[in-house]
């Protein structure tokens, strides 16, 4: 991973994150929360928790959606 | 009792303070420091928000709703060009060589000849901007994917008039797939701050 950051050149190649690519859903997850309740919510004062609250669902949710899946394409295959 | 709590209710109220006994938890509403007046027309507002994301609530007063969602988008949009490169932009009407895409138009008065030839996004606009759909979604994120769009195009085109091998090479797989998705979502959420200011802008003017 270190060596690989130092053939990465910011906006023209790709970020070597070949393993841990998973966890980018984490900051986009984020973003979508923050500004869906932005828009949502009357004050802004009670964004940052509510944003939290539903990136922590949707996170869960995506979470048990994959372990679902998996169990089917495994029951499928098997 | 309950009429003494209402006539307080509205006397904070109307001094714009909170009151914990209001149903909003004690914070004064958006809609009572929205501004009004000709900068908070809603096609005014719509397109300052497509220009500078969060722009549109700026115009209405709202300065903490819109630096918190063009801070957000803009935040997005450049992650996802930081994690597949520029080359995530991909503009429709060119080649991966950063070359425009020619189509040969039919003439049916011409039968002798070479067909005319034009630019296909010229030619087929519907049709070329449906080959790469994610486009529309990224576009919505303001000037700034048009800024993209032309870096990633003359990314694409080869040092070498003749080479087949772009300037800046494209990302492939789920890198690739990432970094179109954050651009693609941050466009996305730009429509819904765009629709959402305008309505509001909407609301108060009438």
């Amino acid at each position: 991973m270190i060596t690989l950051l130092g053939v990465y050149h910011p906006f023209l190649s790709p970020l070597p994150i070949w393993d841990y690519w998973a966890w980018l859903v984490i900051p986009l997850t984020l973003g979508v929360s923050v500004v869906y309740k932005s828009i949502r919510c009357s004050s802004m004062s009670h964004v940052p928790r509510q944003a939290a609250e539903i990136s922590f669902y949707i996170i869960i949710s995506m979470i048990l959606a994959a372990g679902i899946l998996t169990m089917i394409v495994r029951a499928i295959s098997s | 009792m309950v009429n003494a709590h209402y006539v307080e209710c509205a006397v904070l109220r109307a001094c714009s303070a909170p009151c914990a006994f209001l149903p909003n938890n004690g914070y004064t509403s958006a809609a009572m420091t929205e501004r009004t007046g000709f900068f908070s027309a809603p096609p005014l507002v719509a397109v300052a928000g497509w220009i500078v994301p969060g722009a549109g609530y700026l115009l209405l007063g709202q300065v903490a709703r819109g630096v918190t969602i063009g801070v957000t988008i803009l935040f997005l949009f450049i992650a996802g060009v930081l994690i597949g490169g520029i080359r995530v932009i991909d503009v429709p009407g060119f080649t991966s060589l950063g070359e425009k895409k020619i189509v040969i138009k039919p003439d049916p008065d011409k039968l002798v000849g070479p067909s005319p030839r034009e630019w296909s996004l010229r030619a087929h606009p519907l049709q070329t901007v449906f080959e790469k759909p994610w486009y529309v979604g990224q576009v919505l994120a303001g000037p700034i994917c048009l800024a993209a769009s032309y870096l990633s195009v003359e990314g694409a085109k080869p040092e070498n008039p003749g080479a087949v091998v772009s300037r800046v090479p494209p990302s492939h797989a789920r890198v690739w797939e990432i970094g179109t998705l954050y651009t693609a979502v941050a466009g996305m959420l730009n429509l819904l701050a765009i629709i959402d200011s305008s309505y509001r802008a909407g609301r108060k003017a009438t």
